[in-house]
């Protein structure tokens, strides 16, 4: 069956919800994870999770999944509701999520390549969106929200997301068969 | 491992609004105290707030990790900000000021001489981003502690979101515990593999090593589940008809006067700031020396 960027079935709609819970729960369970000496800022490996979604279901997938995902993470563990940096996590999923129909193989290198190449500049979209959005409402400055928001976030997000994306990708391929699809 | 949901039912008047009247003052509200720097105007929306939150009937122990964090980011944007760089405030601040507190010293080695001074205006502008970021905090921290996780689908899809939208939220939010359990047989599994969960300590490319054996088989796991639900539901004509929901949403008069008093803020701030030019940031007279 011929597949659309922007279709959003019963597929997507189911992992949309596996992805977004994936990242949510996966987000809750690594909370004890910090960052060296850098405060309270915690470790997200799951933050690979909806980028890899979106790689593999599509844009919309990513997107769900990364929003949803945080919004669902942030519940867990009680931090309350965050719009702009949920908006942004659904953001730097569903970019990646751009080159899904281009993407056979996902043991093929140049496909790996194309998906790193997108998971940095969904990295950079959202997170920026997220980290800007605090000049709006924290009144912030430019350079603040840069050092304090942005590259704390962009740094261990680009980390995660380039080595785990491609590991997935990888082992996503060899159960690929057994979906029929 | 037990994945609970940090709601539970506490009979207070937050849990009689109806949710989707929550969702739009909550963000008519943001909207609305976000065009502000005039503390008299930030300390009438920070006493708004902490009514609001007042009516959730949630305590400090159950918040408190959620303000500890909202503590940082507000200790490190504020402190790095306005106190230590000065920076332009977003174009908030004007001028150089009245200096409240002045610094001068040399740094070793490259003899750098620094020169600081905290003038009145920054010092003020650090205090309206407090009160500012504290009362948006106050509206939003009691969400997921005073509303049902069962009614996000429907309150999104009452509001006008897609069917599908929030049927994946719903479903979402079903799936959590059983991704939970699938997270503690994993990681059971790997542990009797000799996998550490306790070590997983070291530089970043370190954990990363260590967490994948957590992170892949999970995630492989769930999408070959998932597949067996996405027959299921075809099987079933999903997506073919209009979804039908088991929990009801019902406005009441207290509904609507909630969702018309947001409105009335967010109209009435937009007229005064950008037909009379008020609520731009001011410093009283009587704090600024001389």
């Amino acid at each position: 069956m011929k597949q659309k960027l922007w279709q959003f079935g019963t597929r997507e709609v189911v992992f949309a919800a596996i992805g977004a819970a994936l990242y949510g729960v996966l987000s809750w369970a690594t909370n004890f994870l910090q960052i060296p000496a850098a405060g309270n800022v915690s470790v997200r490996p799951a933050v690979a999770i909806p980028m890899f979604f979106g790689i593999v279901f599509g844009p919309i997938v990513g997107f769900i999944s990364g929003f949803l995902g945080n919004i669902m993470g942030d519940l867990l563990s009680g931090y309350g509701f965050w719009f702009w940096w949920d908006l942004g996590n659904g953001i730097q999923a569903m970019v990646p999520g751009l080159i899904f129909l281009s993407i056979v193989n996902y043991r093929d290198f140049g496909s790996i390549i194309r998906a790193e190449v997108m998971v940095v500049l969904g990295i950079i979209a959202g997170m920026g969106l997220a980290s800007l959005s605090e000049m709006w409402v924290s009144g912030i400055d430019f350079a603040t929200t840069v050092a304090v928001n942005f590259l704390p976030a962009f740094i261990t997000n680009a980390v995660w997301g380039l080595i785990l994306v491609p590991i997935l990708m990888v082992a996503y391929s060899a159960v690929q068969s057994r979906s029929g699809r | 491992m037990l994945v609970t949901w940090a709601y539970h039912f506490r009979d207070s008047w937050m849990e009689k609004i109806d949710s989707r009247a929550r969702w739009i003052f909550s963000l008519l509200f943001l909207f609305t105290i976000s065009m502000y720097w005039d503390i008299r105007f930030l300390l009438f929306f920070f006493a708004l707030a902490w009514i609001w939150y007042s009516l959730a009937r949630v305590s400090f122990k159950e918040t408190r990790r959620a303000w500890l964090m909202v503590s940082i980011l507000l200790f490190s944007m504020i402190i790095v900000n306005t106190i230590l760089t000065g920076g332009g405030a977003a174009g908030v601040v004007q001028g150089p000021g009245h200096p409240l507190f002045s610094l001068q010293f040399t740094l070793p080695l490259v003899s750098w001489v620094i020169n600081y001074t905290l003038t009145v205006e920054r010092a003020w502008f650090a205090l309206c981003q407090l009160i500012r970021v504290l009362a948006i905090s106050a509206i939003f921290i009691i969400i997921p502690f005073s509303m049902d996780p069962r009614l996000y689908g429907i309150t999104f899809r009452r509001l006008g979101l897609s069917d599908r939208f929030a049927f994946s939220m719903e479903l979402a939010f079903r799936y959590v515990p059983t991704l939970a359990r699938d997270f503690a047989v994993t990681l059971d599994a790997q542990k009797a593999r000799g996998y550490e969960i306790e070590r997983v300590e070291g530089g970043l490319l370190t954990q990363v090593r260590r967490i994948a054996p957590l992170i892949i088989p999970v995630t492989i796991g769930s999408i070959l589940g998932g597949e067996d639900m996405v027959n299921a539901m075809d099987l079933r004509c999903f997506g073919l008809r209009m979804r039908t929901w088991i929990q009801v949403l019902t406005y009441h008069w207290f509904d609507y006067a909630i969702i018309a008093f947001g409105v009335f803020l967010l109209l009435a701030t937009i007229i005064l700031r950008y037909v009379y030019h008020i609520g731009a940031f001011w410093v009283p007279p009587g704090i600024i020396p001389g």
